[in-house]
């Protein structure tokens, strides 16, 4: 069985982001970018199927993306058996309708029984990759997905919903699975091993399959929120805001007393 | 080319969910200035457009494939429904449904999609959706040129009340259109196996008036208690972001979010609770909301109404004392 | 004489072929083990490390009750092998034997009688300490929890048994006139006086039943001794001579490689060194007495890690460990001898390397271990975050690298950058006193005293990352060398004389482990630094009066021997110093290193160490708890409030000490 595991690099949330001068676009200058964290998850689900079954496993990234490599070697020192990288698309990170073109393209030449990878990522303000992929491709497919059992033909997935419900679906293959969580915290590959897979060389790359994107919307300006509300704040001494607090839940009889 | 606006309802089957409320009161507006009217696809049970006043029409489409909500039938369903009934804008919530299908519609009904949409304008007759991104740091204004557009909201944003307006007397309801299910309903490739409740449905914390909720700054499960004991004072239950959560502190029954429960209660106490967008989705529409939290920029303090920077540590027993 | 020598030789033989036979198996279970290099260099030090620790008990002695009897045995038992000596002579050669040189001279024989009298009464202080310290009774509290008893009760009775048919046989000798010393061997011929009236003939049988009882049970105890931990008696000289030298302590020794493959088991990664550390442990229990850990109920006991270790070697013996089998799918890998709790509870504080009396190195072995779980992954998601942002933007804190000299901003003055300028000092701050809120408080104050004080210093700004102690504790040993390689080439590219930092963590790797990447620089703590300043007058201060107790950090008391500068900066300001009984080298941890302050909190019914420290320090009456860590003042600073300690002592730091003193009026101390 060959799973495939779609990646992006988006930018580190711990930083600060800053806007291009015209203020449609992010600095990517000094930014440090890292995998998404979804896709951190589906590459971890991917594996654990891999675990299960012996599936194959290969990790794509697009060359455009900065810092994919870091990624592309990571998940390789994880236990993916490749990685490749696709080249010929538009340097810097794609909206997500270029990037479903360009994947569906190797998929199209590379067709895979499985497509997993993170069903968001934190800036596709354009929609998200699985059902764009899935639907370029004519697969089913299922998002916020937080299990995955491999079987002969099909697959069972668990989608959750809000409050915890879960619904458990069986469907057959191939598919492309949008992953929430995977069933465990995604294994951690040491820097040792990291350095070994960069070493070892082992990023094939494939060039790009021409594709045209469908329609996109179109990035009028960013621009970072002003908080326009602010809590009133509460000072003083431990004690001193305890009573204000006591204060404010009695007055909406919240409190005895 | 008409100016109508398409919501897409949710439900449970039984009721229709506050989300859907929230987008019919979104589209008003934005059908008005398009010279449209708001219309609501509802796949499933027709008898729930009795609770959809608030919809000019409703274009209704029922099939053993729609009782429970599943992926690709939705999908083929709502194409259907969008090819015949052709809106300019097609609304959906950004919740799991949202995930599966913005996606999907863009590629398939051939129209720009903006996510994770936080505000909705009409402007020269274009569509303009404010997209969050990047963990909320991040606004973008994104036009949605062309015939048609897709946006996919963020729920607890946009009032329900504006959505749940009930027809007055005397005046007709909502039409209902019925739409012939495709094919494709026949013929899919997956199916509902089961559904799985949450486990620990011990305490409802939606239906509670008051709500003590912790968040990653209680830093270990040891101590919670020094918040359990607060929470057992006031006599209501303890609740959690998603962090706690993970972590196996707290049931996921107890976690307040958007991938968890959505709760409106009377006050909302947050003890170390950053205020990650997914989590103000959860309580944003608590009436009173306190927050403590150490680092005074913390985003939870753009939506509480009273906040303090004041160790938890040492609030959370110095109130218990005072309260309990 | 014939029936006796016979006896004797056959007992003899016995003995010494079985007792070869175990030492020999020992010795491959030792040699089999992942090569340790470096035991064999400094050798001046080593034969003085032989001198010092096992001549003349050094380490023993640091705890006299225990210590001084131990002592005393120790040198009863070499000197009464002149005993033994005499007494396969008489058998085999002559009942007129005597020791070449020394011969039958009288003091000889006072000698003898004295350490045997001196070995017998170290016996009942032995005794009465385990009856005292028993297990049984104290729980955990005991040292000897875990230890094998019954063993060391046998081992009492043994030498107990050696000492009296010495006794016996020599009293019995007096009886017959064979026994050459005159009467300064009271013991004996007190003892005689007691067989005297059995007759000749009687003392004749007596003196050759005593004298083959006192060698089969001598030979008796040598075949015990290779089967039990009484095995330090031949082992710990070994160990001694063999350790790193001067101390296991500070950077870390030169651990065994983690094999490639995945599936070895947990003794498959140790050296010889390491092996040989776990068959030399006396069960002492002075290491388990002094962990944090296990002070604060947590699973790890550096002892019974030890000693878990010796029973799964000596029990998988000359098998290999169980591997994957030829043809068959992923190999299970096999089962964990020592669990993760108990290697992630390690603070690496190195109490347990300091209280060793034959120089057990169980940090290493700790650390060592751990590289195996980071190699496989086995480590919490809390941990694997902090490692991943920490290869992401250097710091371990999950903070933009960009943030890390925020601080600087809020001063008024501009710091000199150092990669742009030449400065004498360069000032390497360390993540938490640029990261975390509290202190980034403490670290403008450092500042301003410093440029008052007109000290040409400079920072790195955001070139500066994690200086990895701690990282390389945790195991990522491959992350610790990025880091490393990083901060290096931060150094080559910038221009300074020496390097002084606020935290001893860094102030431990800088000093100790970066001179191997190239670093040639003096490296210094700040309190050196403050000691510098105060010598010379650089900071004018008044003396502030106030009754004082320090807490000497791991890092710089025990890993570095650094106790006094601290001290003479509370000196130079006027403070007053009252100790708290875990002073200096046995300082007791605050429970932070060894990436515990990331690690999540369990379960906890027992307070935490740092909980114990503060109650000890009220305990003493004074109203300031002195800390020189960042580390340490968080952890106290929680602790005094968790112990519901803020009304009777304040945590500060010697920077707050040095503001208020130089000042003057002095200002209320102000909160941090």
């Amino acid at each position: 069985m060959r799973v495939v595991v779609p990646m992006k690099a988006v930018p580190d949330l711990v930083e600060e982001i800053e806007l291009t001068p015209d203020e449609t676009g992010i600095d990517r200058e000094y930014l440090k970018f890292v995998l998404s964290e979804w896709d951190a998850q589906a590459l971890e689900e991917a594996l654990l199927v891999k675990d299960a079954t012996g599936a194959e496993v290969v990790a794509v990234g697009l060359a455009g993306d900065p810092d994919i490599d870091q990624a592309l070697y990571t998940a390789l020192a994880k236990g993916a058996d490749s990685a490749i990288k696709i080249t010929g698309g538009q340097d810097g990170v794609l909206l997500t309708g270029d990037r479903a073109a360009l994947f569906a393209g190797y998929l199209t030449g590379e067709p895979a029984d499985l497509v997993i990878t993170g069903v968001q990522a934190a800036d596709d303000m354009d929609g998200q990759l699985p059902p764009m992929l899935a639907a370029r491709l004519g697969l089913p497919h299922v998002s916020v997905v937080v299990q995955i059992m491999a079987g002969e033909g099909t697959v069972t997935v668990r989608q959750e919903f809000a409050g915890g419900i879960l619904h458990e679906l069986q469907v057959s293959m191939p598919a492309v699975i949008g992953v929430q969580a995977a069933r465990q915290a995604p294994r951690y590959a040491p820097i040792s091993k990291i350095r070994q897979a960069m070493q070892a060389g082992g990023l094939h790359e494939v060039a790009a399959a021409p594709a045209a994107a469908g329609p996109a919307p179109v990035v009028r300006r960013m621009y970072q929120p002003q908080q326009a509300d602010h809590a009133e704040m509460l000072t003083g001494s431990a004690d001193e805001v305890a009573a204000a607090i006591a204060d404010l839940l009695r007055a909406r009889g919240l409190v005895k007393g | 080319m008409n100016g109508n606006v398409l919501v897409l309802a949710e439900h449970t089957g039984k009721q229709i969910s506050e989300g859907t409320y929230e987008l019919i009161g979104a589209a008003r507006p934005l059908a008005a200035a398009l010279g449209g009217v708001v219309e609501v696809a509802l796949l499933g049970p027709r008898d729930l457009a009795g609770q959809l006043g608030g919809a000019a029409l409703i274009a209704c489409m029922e099939h053993p494939a729609l009782t429970e909500y599943l992926p690709e039938a939705y999908e083929q369903a709502l194409l259907a429904v969008l090819n015949e009934r052709a809106p300019r804008l097609l609304l959906m919530s950004n919740a799991t449904a949202g995930l599966d299908l913005g996606g999907a519609m863009a590629v398939r009904w051939q129209a720009p999609v903006a996510a994770y949409v936080i505000d909705l304008a009409v402007e020269g007759g274009t569509v303009v959706a404010t997209a969050q991104i990047l963990g909320g740091k991040i606004l973008a204004e994104l036009e949605l040129a062309g015939e048609r557009g897709i946006a996919t909201v963020i729920g607890g944003i946009f009032p329900a009340a504006a959505g749940q307006v009930e027809a007055s007397q005397g005046e007709p309801g909502p039409d209902l259109v019925d739409v012939a299910p495709p094919a494709g309903l026949d013929e899919l490739r997956m199916t509902l196996r089961q559904v799985v409740e949450p486990q620990g449905g011990d305490v409802d914390i939606t239906a509670a008036d008051l709500l003590v909720s912790v968040g990653r700054g209680i830093e270990s499960s040891d101590n919670l208690e020094i918040v359990a004991e607060l929470a057992d004072a006031l006599g209501v239950p303890l609740s959690a972001s998603r962090p706690v959560v993970d972590a196996g502190w707290l049931p996921k029954t107890r976690q307040v979010g958007k991938s968890g429960l959505k709760v409106k209660p009377k006050a909302y106490l947050a003890f170390g609770i950053s205020g990650a967008p997914e989590h103000l989705e959860g309580m944003r529409g608590a009436e009173l909301i306190i927050a403590c939290n150490t680092d005074p920029g913390a985003p939870i303090f753009s939506v509480a109404h009273y906040g303090t920077t004041v160790d938890l540590f040492d609030l959370v027993p110095a109130l218990t004392e005072r309260l309990g | 004489m014939a029936i006796r020598i016979l006896a004797a030789s056959a007992i003899v033989a016995a003995g010494l072929a079985f007792a070869a036979w175990r030492l020999l198996w020992l010795a491959r279970l030792v040699r089999s083990g992942a090569p340790a290099p470096g035991r064999l260099t400094g050798l001046p030090s080593r034969l003085g490390a032989e001198l010092v620790e096992v001549v003349g008990q050094r380490k023993l002695l640091k705890r006299w009750q225990s210590g001084l009897p131990h002592a005393l045995v120790f040198w009863g038992f070499n000197i009464l092998l002149l005993t033994i000596v005499e007494a396969v002579g008489d058998t085999f050669v002559s009942k007129k034997f005597a020791i070449p040189l020394i011969g039958h001279a009288g003091v000889l024989g006072f000698i003898e009688d004295l350490f045997t009298v001196i070995v017998l009464g170290g016996l009942i202080v032995f005794s009465l300490t385990r009856v005292a310290d028993s297990p049984a009774r104290r729980g955990k509290k005991s040292r000897f929890y875990g230890s094998h008893t019954r063993a060391a009760w046998i081992t009492l009775a043994l030498i107990a048994t050696v000492m009296i048919t010495l006794l016996g046989y020599r009293a019995a000798q007096v009886n017959t006139g064979d026994f050459p010393y005159g009467s300064a061997a009271f013991a004996s011929r007190g003892v005689a006086r007691l067989f005297q009236p059995l007759g000749v003939s009687a003392n004749a049988g007596l003196e050759t039943f005593f004298l083959l009882a006192n060698v089969a049970v001598i030979m008796g105890f040598l075949v015990f001794v290779t089967y039990s931990k009484h095995l330090h008696v031949l082992l710990a000289p070994l160990n001694i001579a063999f350790s790193r030298r001067p101390r296991a302590l500070g950077a870390l020794g030169e651990l065994p490689a983690t094999p490639a493959a995945g599936s070895s088991g947990q003794l498959d990664l140790l050296s010889w060194k390491q092996r040989l550390d776990t068959l030399t442990c006396t069960e002492c229990g002075r290491c388990q007495a002094a962990c944090p850990a296990w002070n604060s109920s947590q699973p790890l006991s550096p002892k019974l890690l030890i000693m878990d270790l010796r029973d799964a070697l000596m029990s998988q013996g000359d098998r290999p460990a169980v591997g994957p089998q030829a043809g068959s799918s992923p190999a299970t890998p096999v089962p964990d001898v020592i669990s993760q709790d108990v290697l992630w509870s390690c603070t690496t504080c190195g109490a347990c390397v300091e209280q060793c009396p034959v120089d057990i190195e169980h940090v290493d072995t700790i650390v060592t271990l751990r590289r195996q779980l980071v190699d496989d992954g086995r480590i919490e998601p809390a941990i694997q975050q902090v490692l991943q942002g920490d290869a992401q933007q250097g710091n371990s804190f999950g903070k933009s690298g960009r943030m890390r000299a925020r601080w600087t901003r809020q001063l008024g003055f501009t710091i000199k950058d150092a990669r742009r300028e030449p400065v004498h000092y360069l000032w390497f701050v360390g993540d938490f006193a640029s990261f975390d809120e509290r202190l980034q408080a403490l670290t403008q104050r450092l500042a301003h005293i410093l440029r008052d004080a007109q000290v040409d210093f400079g920072l790195l700004f955001d070139d500066e990352h994690d200086d990895g102690n701690d990282v390389r504790r945790i195991g990522e040993e491959g992350l610790f060398q990025m880091l490393v390689e990083h901060n290096m080439a931060a150094f080559e590219k910038a221009s300074f004389e020496e390097i002084f930092t606020t935290d001893p963590h860094s102030f431990n790797t800088l000093r100790n482990e970066y001179p191997a990447h190239g670093l040639d620089k003096p490296v210094l703590h700040y309190s050196q630094l403050l000691e510098r300043l105060l010598g010379d007058g650089s900071i004018p201060v008044q003396p502030l009066g106030l009754r004082v107790t320090y807490h000497d950090p791991c890092y710089l008391a025990r890993h570095n021997r650094l106790i006094d500068p601290p001290r003479q900066v509370l000196r130079s300001l006027g403070c007053d110093l009252v100790e708290m009984p875990r002073h200096g080298l046995n300082t007791f941890c605050c429970g932070a290193g060894g990436g515990r302050i990331w690690m999540t909190e369990g379960e906890r019914d027992s307070e935490r160490p740092s909980e114990n420290r503060i109650r000890e320090a009220v305990a003493l009456g004074v109203d300031h708890f002195v800390v020189a860590c960042p580390k340490d003042f968080v952890m106290y600073s929680d602790a005094v409030k968790t112990t519901g300690n803020t009304e009777r002592i304040a945590v500060i730091d010697l920077i707050q000490l040095v503001e208020r003193a130089r000042s003057s009026p002095a200002p209320a101390l102000e909160a941090v």
